[in-house]
């Protein structure tokens, strides 16, 4: 398989994704006022005591920051509505004739949108960071930054084959959005984007820690902020991590197939 | 117009919508259920905090029920009554489609910021009503009947204020051209009205208390039913509605006086 296609999508999805950097600029300055309004929260709920489920203010709070960067590079924002429309409006004809892969083509312009945008992201972070400053802790063990690099990998390809799940769910249903926006909200809470979930109960955390939305976010950003203690439990998730990418890219290989089986082409 | 006239024109429109939606069953369930989802994302983020401490700025665990299920309910409102109107006009004045606004026999504003109602909205606000009555029952309170009704005046007040910053930043499409990114601005100020007003200090306090009335549209209903009617803070919220309707009203009258029709 010749990966130079490959590349020329990537880098066309660099320029038109910095044509709309300002709405990315935009969009990662709104996440700046949300960052606000999670310290004041966090803050106020500190008030009087120096932890919560053993983790202190600043631990809480690199963890919030954490994740804000990392909703940027690794998140799907519009993808899933992108093969939706391309299915809708039949622009995706042109590659049931062509020599290409659909999802190796969505997932490089997935990674030169998230590069684009991640990128921007830390923009308006960098302004702020003298106020974030004193409070950010980042853990000094090496294992757990060697742990974060195949987790924040397998976490963009997880999030990427969801969004394309999603996107192909066109084949059967006109209108995708209200699935994707009620996933997004199951994924906010899962996917430890509200709260760290080790603030959940002992059970309900065991039970989430083996969801696919754990993997999505939670888990690389507590890697990266100290809140997974030892390198076997690293290991252990990344090992659960590892299953639910090739569970769910198999389940995007058959909804493509079976999808196309009821896809009509009309027109010239 | 007389009252009457504009209650038939706003009925029609409702008619419409409630037909319409009846056409999209489906549709309609899965987006009740979306807007249930969020309200119970909120309303966890509250439960897990407060597994872990006692108090959030003086504020108990149903105190700060009555917080979140008052902002709850106000952006409920507001999405029943005027969200999709009012994203609607942003589209619209840049596609040259707000035409048809101004072609209709009623007041431009009130025909573009009505023509819809959205019932998944209207569906999950007695559940975040239900919310609010839950937590005043859990606290013991019996508020009076004035109290009640002084609560349901001010949510009708935090209605308005939100609606009218809303229809304040889409008006702004009449000079940029694009109203992209004011939905995630409004959902990200939003946050502040479930935060307790004794958690915000210094220069946070100036903006999202006293600039945009964000923390007041809540705390004000909320501190009403907890701790009876309180006329300063009562007049604050009125204050409120006025100056942000005013502003509102007349940056979109600015704004129109700009607008060249698809036709030109």
């Amino acid at each position: 398989m010749s990966l130079a296609k490959y590349r020329h999508a990537f880098v066309l999805g660099l320029q038109g994704n910095l044509v709309y950097r300002w709405n990315f600029a935009v969009r990662a300055s709104f996440s700046v006022l949300h960052l606000a309004y999670v310290f004041i929260l966090w803050g106020a709920a500190f008030s009087g005591q120096e932890s919560l489920a053993g983790f202190n203010l600043g631990q809480t709070l690199t963890y919030f920051v954490t994740i804000l960067v990392l909703q940027f590079f690794i998140s799907a924002m519009n993808e899933d509505f992108e093969v939706s429309e391309e299915i809708r409006n039949g622009l995706i004809n042109q590659f049931l004739l062509k020599p290409i892969n659909y999802f190796a083509y969505r997932f490089s312009l997935f990674v030169s949108a998230r590069l684009v945008s991640g990128a921007l992201a830390l923009l308006p972070l960098l302004l702020v960071l003298p106020l974030l400053w004193p409070y950010l802790q980042y853990p000094t063990h090496g294992w757990t930054y060697l742990a974060a690099v195949p987790a924040l990998i397998l976490s963009a390809c997880l999030q990427f084959t969801l969004a394309y799940c999603f996107g192909l769910l066109t084949f059967w249903f006109l209108e995708i959005q209200s699935f994707v926006i009620l996933s997004l909200a199951v994924e906010t809470m899962l996917g430890g984007q509200v709260f760290p979930l080790d603030l959940l109960p002992a059970p309900l955390y065991e039970i989430s820690s083996y969801l696919p939305y754990y993997y999505q976010m939670y888990f690389p950003a507590a890697l990266l902020t100290g809140r997974i203690a030892s390198p076997e439990a690293a290991l252990q998730g990344l090992g659960i991590q590892l299953f639910w990418v090739l569970a769910l890219y198999g389940f995007a290989q058959l909804l493509w197939t079976r999808g196309l089986r009821r896809h009509t082409a009309v027109g010239g | 117009m007389r009252a009457a006239q504009y209650l038939r024109i706003w009925l029609a429109g409702a008619r419409y919508s409630v037909v319409r939606t009846l056409m999209f069953r489906g549709d309609f369930i899965m987006w009740s259920l979306v807007e249930l989802f969020w309200m119970g994302v909120n309303l966890g983020l509250i439960g897990v905090i407060y597994q872990h401490t006692e108090s959030i700025a003086g504020w108990g665990p149903w105190e700060m029920t009555i917080l979140v299920g008052t902002s709850l309910l106000v952006q409920r409102l507001l999405m029943g009554f005027f969200w999709t109107n009012l994203f609607e006009m942003g589209r619209n004045v840049r596609s040259g489609a707000f035409d048809f606004f101004l072609a209709q026999p009623g007041p431009v504003l009130f025909m573009a910021s009505t023509r819809k109602i959205d019932l998944d909205g209207f569906l999950n606000a007695p559940i975040a009503l239900g919310v609010v009555l839950y937590a005043v029952h859990q606290l013991g309170l019996s508020p009076t009947a004035l109290q009640w009704a002084t609560y349901a005046g001010m949510i009708l007040c935090g209605l308005a204020i939100h609606y009218a910053t809303l229809l304040f930043f889409i008006s702004l499409v009449f000079w940029i051209q694009s109203a992209k990114g004011v939905e995630g601005g409004y959902f990200g100020l939003n946050e502040f009205s479930r935060l307790p007003r004794e958690a915000l200090r210094g220069i946070a306090a100036v903006v999202f208390v006293y600039a945009l009335p964000l923390v007041v549209v809540t705390n004000v209903p909320a501190q009403t039913l907890r701790h009876g009617i309180q006329g300063s803070q009562a007049l604050w919220l009125g204050g409120a509605t006025v100056l942000w309707l005013s502003l509102a009203i007349i940056a979109f009258h600015r704004g129109l006086r700009r607008y060249t029709s698809a036709s030109s």
